[in-house]
């Protein structure tokens, strides 16, 4: 098997050090929100964990899991594969890697003083919105920083014609900072009355998903699969359509949370005929990858399966959102289930396998350990399918014995019908957490050949570092 | 991707339809919704919380209490929440135009709170509210972090708890809530939406109208 | 520097198989509209025309039957098309009218009923009560004044205007008092009819604007 150009390899190596920078962060804060999404786990079946820690207590510790996994991992490692895409495909090195350092260290910055906001009760108070006031403009500021590599490599592309990555590349690059001030001003700035807040935070949750995260993993796996393959997407001539309908009919399906809501009728029922018309996209997507799904590498086997978690979820979210499901659906496990198959399940798998495809290259050396990366592999499956489960199964007892029963459901009761399943979501978190522990070790272990001073110091120990960097 | 200008127009024209229509045309609707006047009751509804309440909805904000908790009731054709006693009516629009941030919800791994404190036949009282929060129930943690003992010599505090048993706190102290816990459970009484708002529950308009009858 | 291609099994490198120029040039080719050897374009699949379309079709439908016709003030998608919010439901009388009665009449006529004597007469059991509502409702809209005789005993008070007349303080709607009237007329062991709105609403339009009544003028209509 032939390995990249020489060309990719020089790019590679040019921008090794703002990608790694972010990639790096980007784990750090996977393990983070692990630690966090344990935390929280547990006091689910157990509230008196942390219960006397108010910084700890759950409202709070949700959203801080939320932030540090949305802004801290799935931004880190999404703006890192993303630009790393962009400046490949453009054929170009990357311009203003510096720019990029600086927003990644400002980004982090502000993801760290969110965290200790949220912690000491500033939370906004929204779905993946849950940033202080104060942190928001920082970040706002430190994407542009980060952008900017992204603009100059759209504008330094050397090919005309783009390739389906790049568009998705792209459109979630410059769409981020709209859905960002937008939703900083209508609900924190101006703040707008009532429920208007609500619907308002739907379409921007929404948003970051649709139209933010879910594009970047997309760019990743229309990117992997043809070139580890070495085949052309069988159905690549109509991408462009399921490229489309993703972005017009994406922020339209947040209203499916508001089914039943204090809100007009309409916003749930639009919300519910795009979840349907997104099955379209779906399609494209699998028509285009169902060929290519298999587990030759690693990268393969994470895309593969953060593909048909992708396609699951999409599924899943056009029944969900009719509104006889919904009825039983809404307000219990089951909505976290979904988006735990989403998030994890489909995005970050996805940023893993470009993670494991892309490291090697830039480092210029293989991964440290090859075990590391197979337990891995099998710590984060078994964890994320162990989780989706339990959560859904969590979701169908609850249902049973509050909707389905005429009279009042006792809470103690639904606790304890529910408590074996979030025994079990729990020890899927210690499974995802030791496994992204795997990941972070590995990554340390891998990038430490790149650092100078380390490498002087082992010279004796390590010749063979030594003679790969000479 | 070879017209780039119309590549990046296109992107921002779907995020502007997706906004105008989910966003600005809700706002159309909603943004200007005021509160009703009812004549026989001399007042205008949904009515503002008294201050030491307000405050109170700022704890249960910081406090996330909404990832365990709802407040909105759906209508009683669509689910059992009326069954389960948190509402005779579903809640709408103009319920929130006085909330600054409207804690909605998205889980119920703990009860609605809509109506906390015009429940039928009994609501909890400030009391029980205190115990509530102090001792935890169920998968609802202790919240002992709003509450400090103090040693008291003489004269109990008038706000400490009445507690027996295991919690009891030891001879010569009491368990006294926090400013914190106080606004909190002020908050939690003043939770009542039972006015019913024309559009909460529409009439369907026939020929010949049966007087006094409504769904 | 190049990287070595991975042996079989080893995870801590994943082969290209190809550049991305070559990605790019491949694909590209696979998207534009060329003709193959034959000389024909290649054709969307038709089961994905169909597809689409049906979905389209479905949700177009969903909208339009769930819409609420775009109302805000349509919080259920099921309510029939003919469903409007102007219509109140209608309050019960004998409630509105309790109110309304605590709120202002309890202060002469007090919360039994019985009045005090030789000032404020009494409602329950009077013959003006169950009587004619003509009179009755005369006396709530316009106010009276005079000595009257209510159950064998004489009463000289001043009973004020309540309608929405000239010179009325309260100015109640014809709703309210119609509630009221109700109200009195079938409280404290009352067992008359329920006086409507729309007999309040001729009454006022006929009568207009008035002094207050003395019984003899009362005692004229029947």
């Amino acid at each position: 098997m032939s390995t990249d150009s020489n060309d990719s390899t020089a790019i590679d190596t040019h921008s090794r050090g703002p990608l790694l920078l972010l990639l790096g962060s980007g784990v750090l804060w996977l393990v983070v929100s692990g630690v966090l999404a344990l935390i929280t786990s547990i006091q689910l079946h157990t509230p008196t964990f942390f219960a006397d820690c108010a910084w700890l207590t759950f409202g709070r510790a949700q959203a801080l899991r939320e932030t540090a996994f949305v802004y801290g991992w799935l931004a880190n490692a999404g703006l890192a594969l993303g630009l790393w895409i962009a400046v490949r495909l453009g054929g170009e090195a990357m311009r203003a890697g510096n720019w990029v350092v600086v927003g990644a260290v400002f980004w982090n910055l502000g993801v760290s003083l969110s965290l200790v906001g949220i912690a000491a009760g500033d939370a906004a108070g929204h779905p993946f919105f849950q940033i202080p006031s104060y942190a928001q403009p920082l970040l706002l500021v430190a994407y542009g920083a980060i952008a900017v590599a992204g603009v100059l490599a759209w504008a330094g592309r050397r090919h005309e014609t783009g390739f389906a990555s790049q568009w998705y590349v792209f459109a979630a690059l410059f769409l981020f900072p709209w859905l960002f001030s937008v939703a900083q001003v209508t609900l924190v700035w101006l703040p707008v009355r009532g429920v208007l807040q609500a619907i308002v935070a739907g379409w921007f949750a929404q948003g970051i998903y649709s139209l933010w995260l879910a594009p970047l993993a997309l760019a990743c796996a229309y990117y992997l699969l043809p070139k580890i393959s070495g085949r052309v997407l069988p159905a690549y001539s109509f991408a462009v359509f399921g490229f489309w309908t993703l972005i017009v009919m994406g922020c339209w399906t947040g209203g499916r949370h508001l089914i039943g809501g204090p809100v007009p009728a309409w916003i749930a029922s639009v919300a519910i005929a795009a979840c349907s018309l997104m099955v379209f996209h779906y399609l494209v997507v699998f028509l285009n990858f169902r060929s290519a799904i298999g587990a030759k590498s690693s990268a393969l086997y994470f895309t593969s399966f953060g593909l048909l978690a992708y396609l699951l979820s999409g599924l899943v979210e056009a029944v969900i959102s009719l509104r006889g499901v919904a009825l039983h659906a809404q307000f219990t496990f089951v909505e976290q289930a979904v988006q735990q198959l989403s998030l994890y399940g489909a995005v970050s798998m996805v940023f893993f396998g470009a993670l494991y495809f892309a490291v090697p290259r830039l480092v210029g050396k293989n991964w440290a350990s090859s075990s590391l990366v197979g337990g891995h592999a099998s710590l984060v499956t078994v964890g994320v399918v162990l989780l989706v489960v339990a959560l859904t199964a969590a979701g169908v007892a609850q249902s049973h014995m509050m909707f389905g029963a005429t009279q009042p459901a006792k809470f103690a009761e639904v606790a304890s019908a529910t408590r074996p399943w979030l025994l079990v979501a729990t020890a899927a978190q210690v499974a995802l957490l030791l496994g992204n522990l795997m990941l972070l070790v590995n990554f340390a272990q891998t990038v430490a050949a790149l650092v100078p001073f380390r490498a002087a110091a082992n010279s004796v120990s390590r010749p063979a570092l030594k003679s790969v960097l000479s | 991707m070879k017209n780039g200008p119309l590549f990046f127009l296109g992107l921002f024209a779907s995020l502007t339809f997706s906004f105008a229509g989910v966003v600005l045309f809700s706002n159309y609707q909603l943004g200007g919704l005021t509160p009703y006047y009812d004549d026989s009751e001399g007042k205008s509804f949904p009515e503002r919380l008294p201050g030491v309440a307000a405050r109170g909805q700022m704890v249960y904000r910081d406090l996330g209490c909404v990832a365990c908790h709802t407040q909105q009731v759906r209508r009683p054709s669509f689910g059992n929440d009326q069954a389960q006693g948190w509402g005779e009516r579903q809640s709408v629009a103009r319920d929130y135009i006085h909330q600054s941030y409207p804690q909605l919800g998205a889980a119920r791994i703990g009860q609605d709170l809509t109506n906390l404190a015009g429940r039928k036949p009994s609501a909890l009282d400030a009391e029980d509210l205190m115990k509530l929060l102090y001792l935890g129930q169920g998968a609802m943690p202790a919240y002992t972090f709003l509450f400090q003992d103090v040693k008291v010599s003489g004269q109990v505090p008038k706000t400490a708890l009445k507690l027996t048993g295991k919690s009891a706190p030891l001879p010569g102290h009491a368990v006294v809530p926090t400013e914190r816990a106080q606004v909190l459970v002020a908050y939690l009484l003043s939770l009542n939406t039972a006015y019913d708002y024309p559009e909460s529950r529409p009439v369907v308009k026939t020929a010949a109208k049966a007087e006094g009858a409504h769904k | 520097m190049s990287t070595p291609p991975s042996p079989q099994g080893d995870r801590r490198f994943d082969s290209a198989a190809n550049g991305d120029a070559e990605l790019l040039e491949s694909h590209a080719k696979a998207a534009s509209k060329q003709t193959d050897e034959k000389g024909n374009y290649s054709l969307l699949p038709l089961g994905l025309i169909f597809g689409s379309s049906a979905l389209i079709f479905w949700a177009a439908v969903y909208v339009t039957k769930f819409s609420g016709r775009y109302d805000p003030k349509m919080f259920d998608e099921t309510a029939p098309p003919s469903t409007g919010v102007e219509v109140v439901a209608k309050v019960d009388p004998i409630v509105a009218g309790k109110k309304l009665y605590l709120s202002a009449c309890v202060a002469c006529h007090l919360p039994d009923g019985n009045g005090i004597a030789g000032v404020n007469p009494p409602l329950a059991g009077a013959e003006w009560v169950l009587g004619s509502e003509e009179r009755l409702a005369r006396i709530v809209i316009h106010g009276l004044k005079g000595p009257i005789t209510v159950k064998g005993s004489q009463y000289n008070g001043a009973m004020p205007v309540f309608g929405k007349v000239a010179g009325s303080g309260y100015n109640w709607s014809d709703d309210k008092i119609a509630a009221v009237l109700t109200y009195i007329r079938q409280e404290w062991g009352n067992k008359g009819a329920a006086v409507s709105t729309e007999l309040v609403t001729a009454i006022r339009t006929k009568e207009g604007g008035r002094k207050e009544w003395s019984p003899e003028e009362l005692l004229q209509i029947p």
